[in-house]
């Protein structure tokens, strides 16, 4: 468990249903917006606590899945955002998980100076 | 298609030769102010895609330092788009100042002139205070605009020597009809890399270092022969475009090109391996299957992709001179610009497009792959601005490159050539 989650009182974390509470504890940090925001969560983050992230996602994968995929992104409340947000977040981290072993590419440029255009007009709403 | 009769690819190129390749042009700055002068002044630059600015009135503005413009490209009311230089008749100041947007008219933030979408001159605050000033007289300049395939490009030159479609259909018009138009979810990067502008676009133009840079990341996509070697399926070269094709290994999810759009039993093998190794890349696989928006049968692409029909083609990389690399699977493309600002300073713009997803595990695969893609070239990166800085030293006067990377050495020959016809003067080797 984290405890950013229980103290960020500005900014409350979305509840989770039932079926996914394993999750919830990783909504707080991982339901993030842009691929800004997640690459620099994925550098922020211990290793440790990006594969407790990264396990509890596949252990829950086909019930997620199905969950997201019952209805079109256009009709999707904040819990569905809530957990595409997760899935994002671990397709994310999953080059340190099953690639480098660690946060960043092994010998890589500096994702800091490859910047994202988040405001590029074709990116997908999600 | 390939001929059996010679050993390697570069045999069937022999204007290109063997021997070494000077480093001068990589760190010249006479040789970039050459380049400025008759390549990028004078030739079809790349600035973006239609979707891009779909309605009347979308605009982009493409700084290209490589030919000293700022440029607007921009959809007038008739649906078409025009190009001008971003320099306003009165007093020279720019009149668009953000880097994209939607406008009825351009108005100069100094003193209030305005430009409609065709660059006419439309408004001048106090006209009548102006000698004998005539506004049909004094729009913006225009710059030579046209599309292919959904490409926008502009040509600096006021009277260019040959059309977009002259330019390109030799080397490209066998893949004409590629469904550029289906790939609606885009994703950009952009970089300022302190390399030069083909040293940037060499290290995108080979497989040689995928053994190597992408070991960890997706060395495993690439199809291997039986000695271990990546050694492209085949290469092209024209005069200026060269194309490289590559085999994939299909028990990969990131090499199996069909898996996500066919399914079935293009997937199975792809997750046959991945299943067990890298387990979120197949779950993204398994999640996403049957979710994009649109069918890519492999037999309805144009015939000149997998020119050499290979059971296990991967994608083409395309090369349009001078600096647009296009690199075509069946179901996605990246679309790479190597723009330089400087001798040893480029603007690297990276861009993927995928087909839209209809399901939210669609998009989680579509996301997998781009983060996978990003840091590849986060790998891909990572040695440019060392070259660069080693190159500098002059402690090598000249590089070696071995067959698998000719598209390397046809880059040299295609800047040559284009300095000779455009601006003869001493040769690369005479600068070295």
């Amino acid at each position: 468990m984290n405890l950013i989650a229980t103290l960020n009182l500005d900014n409350p974390v979305v509840q989770l249903p039932e079926a996914f509470a394993s999750l919830q504890p990783f909504v707080s940090l991982w339901a993030l917006d842009t691929e800004t925001a997640r690459n620099v969560q994925r550098h922020a983050q211990p290793m440790e606590a990006i594969r407790a992230f990264a396990d509890t996602m596949l252990a829950n994968m086909d019930e997620l899945i199905a969950f997201v995929n019952r209805k079109p992104m256009s009709e999707f409340d904040e819990v569905d955002e809530t957990l595409l947000k997760l899935l994002l977040s671990l397709a994310e981290v999953a080059p340190a998980v099953e690639f480098y072993g660690q946060q960043e590419v092994v010998w890589g440029f500096d994702p800091r100076r490859f910047v994202a255009e988040e405001d590029f007009n074709m990116k997908p709403k999600f | 298609m390939t001929d059996t009769t010679f050993r390697f690819i570069t045999d069937r190129y022999p204007e290109l030769g063997k021997g070494p390749i000077p480093s001068a042009p990589y760190i010249s700055p006479e040789y970039y102010e050459r380049e400025k002068e008759a390549i990028f002044k004078k030739t079809w630059l790349h600035v973006g895609r239609v979707e891009e600015i779909p309605k009347a009135g979308d605009y982009i503005v493409k700084d290209l330092e490589c030919a000293n413009a700022s440029i607007i490209i921009v959809r007038n009311k008739k649906g078409e788009i025009n190009a001008m230089h971003n320099v306003c008749s009165h007093r020279l100041n720019q009149i668009a100042y953000e880097k994209c947007g939607n406008t009825r008219k351009f108005a100069c933030k100094f003193h209030g002139w305005a430009f409609d979408l065709d660059g006419n001159l439309t408004g001048v605050p106090e006209e009548e205070c102006f000698f004998d000033l005539d506004k049909k007289d004094h729009g913006l300049e225009r710059v030579a605009c046209q599309v292919w395939q959904g490409f926008i490009f502009i040509n600096l030159d006021p009277n260019p020597s040959e059309s977009l479609e002259e330019y390109l259909k030799p080397m490209f018009g066998c893949i004409e009809g590629y469904p550029f138009e289906k790939m609606t979810a885009g994703f950009s990067w952009v970089s300022e890399v302190n390399c030069n502008w083909k040293l940037a676009l060499d290290a995108f133009q080979e497989a040689y270092h995928v053994a190597y840079i992408h070991g960890l990341s997706i060395a495993d996509a690439v199809e291997k022969s039986d000695n271990g070697t990546m050694p492209p399926l085949d290469a092209l070269c024209g005069e200026y475009h060269r194309r490289l094709s590559l085999g994939g290994n299909q028990k990969s999810v990131y090499g199996n090109p069909k898996a996500v759009t066919e399914g079935g039993a293009a997937a199975e093998e792809a997750l046959s391996e991945a299943a067990k190794t890298r387990p979120i890349s197949a779950a993204a696989l398994r999640a996403a299957i049957g979710s994009a928006k649109h069918d890519f049968p492999l037999d309805a692409l144009p015939e000149g992709m997998n020119w050499t029909k290979s059971p296990n083609w991967l994608f083409d990389i395309n090369v349009v001179f001078p600096d647009l690399y296009l690199s075509l699977r069946p179901n996605y493309f990246q679309c790479y610009t190597f723009r330089p600002t400087a001798h040893n300073k480029t603007r690297i713009e990276c861009r993927v497009f995928y087909p839209e997803m209809t399901t939210a595990g669609g998009r989680f695969f579509l996301e997998y792959m781009k983060v996978a893609l990003r840091d590849v070239l986060l790998e891909d990166m990572s040695t440019v601005e060392r070259t660069q800085k080693a190159a500098e030293t002059g402690a090598k006067k000249f590089m070696l490159l071995q067959d698998s990377e000719i598209l390397v050495r046809h880059s040299y020959h295609a800047v040559e050539r284009m300095l000779n016809k455009n601006q003869p003067k001493a040769s690369a080797e005479e600068l070295a």
